[in-house]
């Protein structure tokens, strides 16, 4: 079986397989219901203030494992609806952001910057339609980019890696993650250190579960999706709560915009922001696929990078259409891109990898690395199939995107009246709530408000909480691989010194921690 | 340097507890070594990540300390740590919080236990867990507290309005897992 065969096996199991109901004879399969109600999801958990992709994926996840299951047959439903929700909050997140000066992720923050006055010029459709256009030409750029080198680099990876490389290319990741997050190397270090400490509690080859104290709760160690969905989640909740209450509902007024003038995005605008879509598509790209580094520096980069080409009137930050297209092209185009090093790797780079990883780690049959592209003569590697699958639900999800995001996006305007005070709550019941579903035990319940405050301590001591959570999923590759790579070295202690390959990931490891360090003055 | 104030007491506290860790804790809860020998053959034990793990953080603990007192940030407009009211924050959640899971867990068999009491003889919540009323009086009574309390203490009011959200997030989010799926326990019935 060759890649063709592997590609188009994909794109057959996502159209065809579990058809719910049928359109016209048409079958429509589970997969594609799923993207499309992701899609939806993510536009209207997107223009919540508040809420955002990484929410949505978060308390989605426990529900869909629950009502999918464990089995390969549940994996293109769940990541198709993951998908969904990460393609349809993308273009979501611009609506509060131009609407109502309010920047529902710290992404949108530029876009408020260009799309607010153009709202406040009676011009609110077309700085969402040149939004929607900019996020969803970023977006495909992306994963155009992701689905032709994925397979690629992973074939390299393969063919050039062993255990010692590949512990070495984790340590590299991690270095490079507590490095680059955050505004202090140390306390980046220190956040990994921890992840990879709270993960070894309760693991190992051992009969006695180490570090659990005797305990029976301890002995499988913290559950993932608790550990995980507490720090990220809870953390950021019981945050916002304080930051409301010491407000104490400071009285928000939404100024009711009134439309006029041009609000269409017509030829000669598209003309005018390809250049700017261009470019911040390319930087978005790159920094999506280097790890830790979010769409937050995808967007300053390209907003920065956009003002300085721009030239003419309307300047930036005064309602140029060029800056919401240069900011939206460059936060969208991280989406594709941060699935590159998750697929060829299996090294998560940013808040939506960890879960797309998340769901594969939790169900079986798909472990996202370079043996996913692995070719056996005459054999179906499942694992193609299942990646070739996940392009599909990108591709779909883009289309979804180009013919009714914008439509959608347009409608949800009405979202950012939602009163955060009162939404929050219900999303922190709704996650226990789904926690317990998933694990049926109190004891998760409880694991998991420890890592949310935990996740709360961290966020007041800038301590990364990206870094302790991609450090918490890797723990048990790394160690694993240094177990193997211990064995098959013939118990060598310089076994991450033995090749080139690792060598060179080890001292790249140190240099990105040295130059970080030594210029985080400046950096800052 | 009032920033630094904290990276050093965060440094000074991951000195003690990795110090500990490595000398104390680690000996006596990982029964292998960092190496052990099987049939001489050397292999990594359960001790060594947690070993190599601890001893990170205790030098990178050390240089962050050492970093701050030589090298303070630049950067005065990032607010670090906690100040006393976010202790008086937390203090004040952990309330609402306590009482919700707590009511959540334990009121369902309180009620049964109850009415058992009263001479209802209508069996114990494990056989009841199943059955309505019973398997929605913990989540319901446990949730709306849980929502109408935090929504009161971050409006530092109670209303009738922040009561009707609560009840009607509670009501949705039962509606949500109880009517699509006949498999899926509500808390806190999985633990009856």
């Amino acid at each position: 079986m060759g890649l063709l065969d592997h590609i188009w096996l994909g794109i057959v199991t996502v159209f065809t397989a579990d058809p719910v109901f049928a359109i016209a004879g048409l079958p429509i399969s589970i997969t594609i219901v799923m993207v499309f109600f992701g899609f939806l999801f993510g536009i209207f958990v997107g223009a919540t203030p508040g809420i955002g992709g990484p929410f949505a994926m978060a308390i989605s996840l426990p529900i869909l494992i629950s009502i999918f299951g464990f089995n390969p047959d549940a994996l293109l439903p769940v990541l198709g609806f993951l998908v969904g929700i990460m393609k349809g909050s993308t273009v979501g997140g611009a609506v509060p952001a131009i609407l109502f000066n309010t920047p529902g992720t710290p992404d949108s923050l530029m876009t408020t910057l260009d799309g607010y006055p153009l709202t406040k010029r009676g011009q609110p459709g077309k700085a969402l339609r040149v939004a929607h256009f900019s996020s969803v030409s970023g977006d495909t750029f992306s994963d155009i980019v992701l689905i032709t080198c994925a397979p690629f680099l992973a074939i390299l990876v393969e063919k050039f890696l062993d255990f010692p490389e590949k512990a070495a290319l984790i340590i590299l990741s991690l270095a490079f993650v507590s490095a680059v997050v955050g505004s202090n190397v140390w306390k980046g270090l220190l956040a990994a250190l921890l992840g990879l400490f709270m993960a070894y509690v309760g693991t190992g080859e051992d009969g006695y579960p180490r570090l659990s104290m005797g305990s029976d709760y301890l002995a499988n160690g913290f559950p993932l999706i608790s550990a995980v969905l507490g720090v990220l989640i809870l953390g950021e909740v019981f945050k916002a709560f304080e930051e409301m209450w010491r407000e104490m509902r400071e009285t928000s007024t939404i100024t009711n915009v009134e439309v006029k003038g041009d609000n269409k995005l017509s030829l000669s605008d598209v003309r005018r922001i390809l250049p700017y879509i261009g470019i911040s598509a390319v930087i978005g790209t790159i920094v999506g696929a280097l790890p830790g580094i979010g769409n937050t520096l995808a967007a300053t980069l390209g907003y920065a990078t956009g003002r300085k080409i721009h030239k003419g009137d309307p300047a930036f930050g005064e309602g140029a259409i060029e800056g919401i297209a240069a900011t939206e092209a460059a936060n969208s185009a991280v989406a594709g891109a941060n699935l590159i090093p998750v697929l060829s790797l299996g090294i998560p780079g940013n808040i939506s990898a960890v879960f797309i990883l998340l769901a594969t780690e939790t169900i079986s049959g798909f472990n996202p690395g370079p043996a996913v592209f692995r070719l056996v003569p005459g054999q179906i590697n499942q694992e193609m199939v299942y990646a070739f699958g996940l392009f599909t639900t990108m591709i779909f999800a883009n289309g979804l995107n180009w013919t009714m995001g914008g439509i959608f996006m347009r409608w949800m305007g009405v979202m950012v009246k939602i009163p955060k005070q009162r939404l929050l709550p219900i999303v922190l019941l709704l996650t226990l709530t789904a926690i317990y579903v998933q694990q049926t035990s109190m004891f998760a319940v409880y694991v998991t408000i420890g890592f949310g405050f935990l996740g709360y301590f961290m966020r007041k001591l800038k301590l990364s909480v990206l870094a302790f959570v991609i450090a918490f999923i890797l723990a048990n590759n790394l160690e694993e691989s240094m177990r193997q790579a211990f064995a098959v070295t013939g118990a060598d202690p310089w076994f991450l010194f033995a090749g080139p390959v690792s060598i060179s990931f080890m001292v790249l490891a140190i240099v990105v921690v040295v130059f970080f360090a030594r210029n985080q003055k400046n950096l800052s | 340097m009032k920033n630094e104030r904290w990276t050093i007491g965060l440094a000074v506290f991951f000195i003690i507890t990795s110090a500990l860790t490595l000398f104390v804790w680690i000996p006596i809860d990982i029964e292998t070594g960092v190496v052990e020998t099987f049939r001489r053959r050397v292999n990594i034990g359960d001790a060594m990540a947690p070993t190599v793990v601890a001893a990170a953080i205790l030098v990178v603990s050390i240089l962050m300390g050492i970093m701050a007192l030589i090298r303070p940030s630049p950067n005065l407009m990032v607010k670090e740590g906690l100040d006393k009211q976010s202790f008086n924050f937390l203090s004040r959640m952990i309330i609402p919080l306590g009482l919700g899971l707590s009511l959540m867990l334990y009121a369902g068999p309180l009620v049964v236990d109850f009415i058992n009491t009263m001479g209802g003889e209508i069996s114990t919540y494990r056989q009841l867990k199943d059955t309505f009323p019973y398997k929605f009086i913990g989540y319901s009574l446990g949730g709306f507290v849980l929502v109408f309390g935090l929504v009161c203490l971050i409006e530092n009011r109670s209303s009738l309005s922040a009561a009707w959200a609560a009840i009607i997030a509670v009501l949705l989010l039962t509606l949500l897992y109880e009517v699509p799926f006949d498999n899926l326990l509500l808390p806190p019935n999985g633990d009856y």
